[in-house]
């Protein structure tokens, strides 16, 4: 240790030493690490070194291993998880070549993968295990055999395994300990659904607060460009194609800003026209698509035996909905953008979020019509509904997975040999990620809605991502070329996350819900056949547990909490509640802002109209005043130590407040009046400082000669007093000029000691703000808002200072 | 105990491992790396400096148009010539690493793109930065007109004080409204 802290010093480690600083502030705040206010790595490792060496109690040697303990755990924990990360050198390359918004697709699909596999291990190990273990072969009839067509439709051969939930069995499965698959599928697929909620909301609320929040709404500002330089590029074309990308959008961006104004009121209603159309044609098309898949559902419908046993050609006919609502999905989506080509938008993320809100529409028009079918027609047709519910499903899942193959193959393979080979102009395709994140999400909920109905669906999913995760990697590096437009990649994951969560997610939860609370369970299979509803499992065993001693409580909370609407009302209450005081506080928050903001502009218009004033006096001054003490008075200001300076540019900025204030108040012709009096002050500081000077070189009279200065000073207070006692807020002026005159005096008297100087100055700003105040209260009532306003001031003028003061030293 | 020995020492790298935003494997990673770029007689040396020339040779750097300046602003060689050592090689990783906060970025890149090292980004950093991002040939940069009403804007619009110049604070309030920044300022070994 010894040795390492003397050889290992060299001066590199300065920037070590910010950023342990810095980190430990961050991260380790909360352990209690002595070394947390040591800046300096020495420091560290001689406190570390002594420590070892000196006798520590017993409660502060096992606390501080404890810590250390912890510290090395999380260490380990990140390292494993880097070590853990999926495809790390893929997204390293997918970065490097194409940036960071195309590298959210691929991020999003990873995120999407790990959630499945995750919901794949949960049903797996809750539901199909035990059932494999209790029933190895599963029940078939003797006529169904495997023909290969299954894998895509779905249907027959699977139909009666544990792929749907047909294929569960209703009874307590007995073995080394009772396993009830009632409840054992009930509590899982719960549980479930409860926690993908959980971790969306929390990831969603996590990039909101990240992303959204703190993001401005100005649109397509040039720093957003110029911050968006992406660090992780690495191909030298990737860097060349950015920096033209990023040229055009600069360029664009300024062309923008000039042409704003330049729209006349019928281009604006052309404009208007052309998006209401737009969105009639889009919105009708959705529309129209949804009825004419319930139409189709329909007619399949009636020509769909019930039976187990269907002929190749009856299986093949099932996959016509699927194939249907692919297209639908393939194609639509197309038209909207070329919709939006025609369309004007001033910036290009309305264009996006129009374009994201039309598809989103489409999809959860698809789906919702879906829903409605299963749960109203076949519900009602078939004996084992649910199973056929999830046969459609898994064919959904497969079919959309062959149509984004195809649309990898079509959309852009084809579209970059056209591009390259045959009409140059058209280009290599960008890079949708729009487009192509909402299929992924669509596919996603498709799993959702198929968790209760075929809980092995995960596992389809879990092979389709990965698949797709290669796929679109090979088609990107390929056949596409990175978008011409960048950033805002953040907020659109923000956005996406959003997606997930909103119409689709909780349109899942909520068909599910609906299935398990409302609809009465098929009654030849599956786990919950013989009951009402499928939330019926619990009364019954409710029923059993009244036998078990020691289980009230689960009872008491049953009773209590689950089945009472006052518990729900009393939550909502509370949440709304909630709801509400946070958003006061927001809107609190967002004023304080504003002001701030007013605040800082404010002081910089008196900074810059201070220093113009001053720089107009001093130029008007040089002729007439003697060269050498001139000499004597530049020659100290650059001399000055920061700190003087800034309480120095402070105390003018206040000043000119101040007189911006008066000038406010009072009427027109007392102005010129006013400025006269700020001229006499400024004459007087001028004086002043010349005679500070002379005190520089004759210390022994400095007393004597600070007071001769006081006393004209005086003077020319009474004087300007004798001449402007009508408009008595020029005096405020005139003494806040004398204090400042002052606090430069002992400045520079004291430019030795400065601490003290600079609370001096803070004083002394202070008297002259208790004095401006009361000359501002006494004269009649009409001042007193000025007055009081001057109180505020003085206030926040002494808060600056001592801010100043604190970053000083 | 060398810091570029063929191996990192364990308290070394537990050392680093504290100093920096950096996990084992990635200390680790970079001492590869960095270690690679010595000739045999460097190797055994402690904190040998390797100059800017060789550094800008890692495929990670080759192509940045800020790939000077960030040798300049993590270098600590007295000479200004950009040059690093191990440590340096380090503080640049952890900068540029996906857990660094939002404050140590931003500083950074600050001082990346203030070319004149004066603490301030005033015009003419500012137009070094447009051209940095551009392009520097004369084709493909911009016009002095579209020049002139662009770093307008961009004072306008982050300028809070008027003073005509960006500081640190101003650029840092720009910075957190951007929240593409954090994760477009990263390199990755």
């Amino acid at each position: 240790m010894e040795t390492m802290t003397e050889c290992a010093q060299p001066i590199g480690f300065h920037f070590l030493f910010l950023r342990l600083s810095i980190k430990v502030n961050v991260e380790l705040c909360t352990e209690t690490r002595p070394s947390v206010t040591t800046a300096n790595r020495n420091a560290v490792l001689a406190f570390q070194s002594s420590k070892k060496s000196r006798h520590f109690t017993y409660f502060a040697d096992f606390s501080e291993n404890v810590s250390l303990f912890s510290r090395r755990c999380g260490y380990v924990g990140k390292s494993a998880r880097r070590t853990l990360q999926l495809w790390q050198g893929t997204m390293k390359e997918i970065g490097g070549k194409f940036g960071s918004s195309v590298l959210t697709y691929f991020l999003f699909l990873k995120w999407l993968l790990i959630f499945n596999i995750f919901s794949f291990l949960v049903n797996f190990g809750f539901i199909t295990i035990p059932q494999l273990v209790y029933e190895p072969s599963p029940n078939i009839p003797l006529n169904v055999h495997f023909r290969g067509l299954e894998i895509i439709t779905g249907a027959g051969y699977f139909n009666n395994t544990v792929m749907y939930y047909g294929g569960y069995s209703n009874e307590t499965l007995v073995g080394l300990v009772d396993y009830n698959m009632q409840l054992a599928y009930f509590f899982t697929i719960t549980v479930y659904m409860v926690l993908c909620g959980i971790a969306l909301i929390f990831s969603m609320a996590k990039s909101f607060k990240k992303n959204y929040v703190l993001a401005d709404s100005a649109t397509s500002s040039a720093w957003q460009l110029l911050c968006s330089w992406d660090f992780s590029v690495t191909n030298e074309r990737a860097v060349r194609k950015r920096k033209s990308n990023l040229r055009i959008q600069l360029k664009e961006s300024l062309s923008e800003k000039a042409q704003q104004e330049l729209l006349t009121l019928p281009e604006q209603l052309k404009h208007f026209g052309v998006h209401v159309g737009s969105w009639l044609l889009s919105t009708s098309l959705a529309v129209g698509c949804g009825a004419s898949i319930y139409f189709l559902c329909e007619y399949e419908q009636k020509h769909t035996a019930d039976t187990g046993s269907w002929s190749l050609l009856q299986e093949a006919e099932t996959l016509l909905v699927p194939f249907v609502v692919s297209l639908i999905n393939l194609v639509v989506p197309f038209f909207y953008s070329f919709f939006n080509e025609f369309e004007h938008y001033t910036n290009q993320r309305n264009q996006i979020y129009a374009l994201v809100i039309r598809n989103v529409f489409l999809k959860m028009v698809i789906l919702g019509v879906l829903c409605y079918y299963w749960m109203n027609v076949v519900a009602e047709v078939f004996s084992c509904w649910e199973s056929m519910v999830g046969q459609a499903l898994y064919r959904l899942v497969i079919v959309d997975f062959l149509f984004l193959m195809l649309g990898c193959f079509f959309g852009e393979f084809l579209r970059s040999v056209i591009g390259t080979r045959l009409i140059s102009r058209l280009g290599v395709p960008e890079f949708d990620v729009g487009r192509n994140v909402l299929e992924i999400i669509y596919a996603q909920t498709l799993g959702w809605i198929g968790i209760y109905f075929s809980p092995l669906l995960p596992a389809i999913q879990i092979l389709k991502f990965f698949i797709l995760f290669y796929l679109k990697k090979v088609s990107l590096i390929q056949n596409c070329q990175p978008p011409r437009r960048s950033g805002r990649a953040a907020q659109m994951k923000t956005i996406f996350i959003f997606l997930l969560w909103f119409p689709f997610f909780v349109g899942a939860l909520s068909m599910v819900a609906y299935t398990a609370w409302r609809l009465p369970p098929s009654e030849q299979c599956g786990p919950f056949r013989g009951l009402n509803t499928t939330f019926g499992v619990i009364e019954v065993w409710m029923d059993d547990l009244v036998d078990i001693p020691g289980s009230h409580w689960v009872i008491w909370i049953y009773q209590k909490v689950i089945r009472s609407e006052v518990f729900y009302f009393l939550i909502t209450m509370i949440i709304l509640v909630v709801i509400y005081i946070f958003w006061q506080v927001t809107q609190g928050r967002k004023r304080l802002i504003g002001l701030l903001r007013q605040q800082i502009v404010n002081e910089g218009k008196d900074k810059s109209f201070l220093l113009e004033k001053l720089q107009n006096l001093q130029k008007s001054r040089k002729p007439t005043s003697k060269p050498n003490k001139q000499k004597g008075h530049s020659k100290e200001r650059p001399g000055e130590p920061p700190t003087g300076s800034h309480s120095n540019a402070m105390v003018q900025a206040l000043l000119a407040r101040q007189q911006l204030q008066d000038e406010m108040d009072q009427s027109v012709p007392s102005d010129t009046s006013n400025s006269g009096a700020l001229m006499q002050a400024m004459l007087a500081r001028q004086r002043a400082l010349s005679q500070n000077g002379d005190v520089y070189h004759r210390p022994e009279e400095r007393v004597s000669s600070f007071q001769t200065a006081q006393t004209t000073r005086n003077q020319e207070n009474q004087e300007s007093d004798g001449h402007y006692r009508m408009v008595s807020p020029t005096n405020a002026v005139t003494l806040a000029m004398q204090a400042r005159q002052r606090a430069e005096g002992t400045r520079e008297d004291d430019t030795d000691y400065l601490p003290s100087s600079v609370s001096s100055v803070m004083r002394q700003v202070m008297q002259a703000r208790q004095r401006a105040e009361e000359e501002l209260n006494s004269p009649s009532q009409n001042t007193a808002p000025s007055g009081s306003s001057a109180l505020i001031q003085a206030m926040w003028a002494r808060q600056q200072a001592q801010n100043e003061y604190d970053d000083g030293y | 105990m060398g810091t570029t020995a063929s191996q990192l020492g364990k308290e070394l790298l537990s050392e680093y491992q504290e100093l920096t935003f950096l996990t084992k494997q990635e200390i680790l990673l970079a001492h590869k790396r960095f270690s690679e770029l010595l000739t045999k007689d460097e190797k055994d040396l402690p904190n040998t400096k390797v100059s800017m020339e060789r550094i800008l040779t890692l495929p990670e750097l080759k192509s940045n148009p800020f790939r000077k300046r960030i040798c300049h602003v993590f270098s600590t060689s007295e000479q200004k010539d950009g040059s690093l050592t191990f440590e340096n090689f380090l503080d640049l990783l952890s900068a540029f690493s996906d857990s660094a906060t939002l404050e140590i970025k931003s500083h950074y890149a600050f001082r990346i793109f203030d070319f004149d090292d004066d603490g301030t980004l005033d015009r003419g950093d500012l137009e070094k930065l447009v051209n940095c991002l551009t392009g520097e040939t004369d084709d493909t940069r911009l016009t002095p007109e579209e020049m002139r009403q662009l770093i307008d804007n961009i004072l306008e619009e982050s300028d809070i004080d008027r003073d005509g110049t960006v500081n640190l604070s101003e650029f840092q309030h720009v910075i957190s409204r951007s929240p593409d920044f954090v994760s477009s300022f990263k390199i990755v070994l």
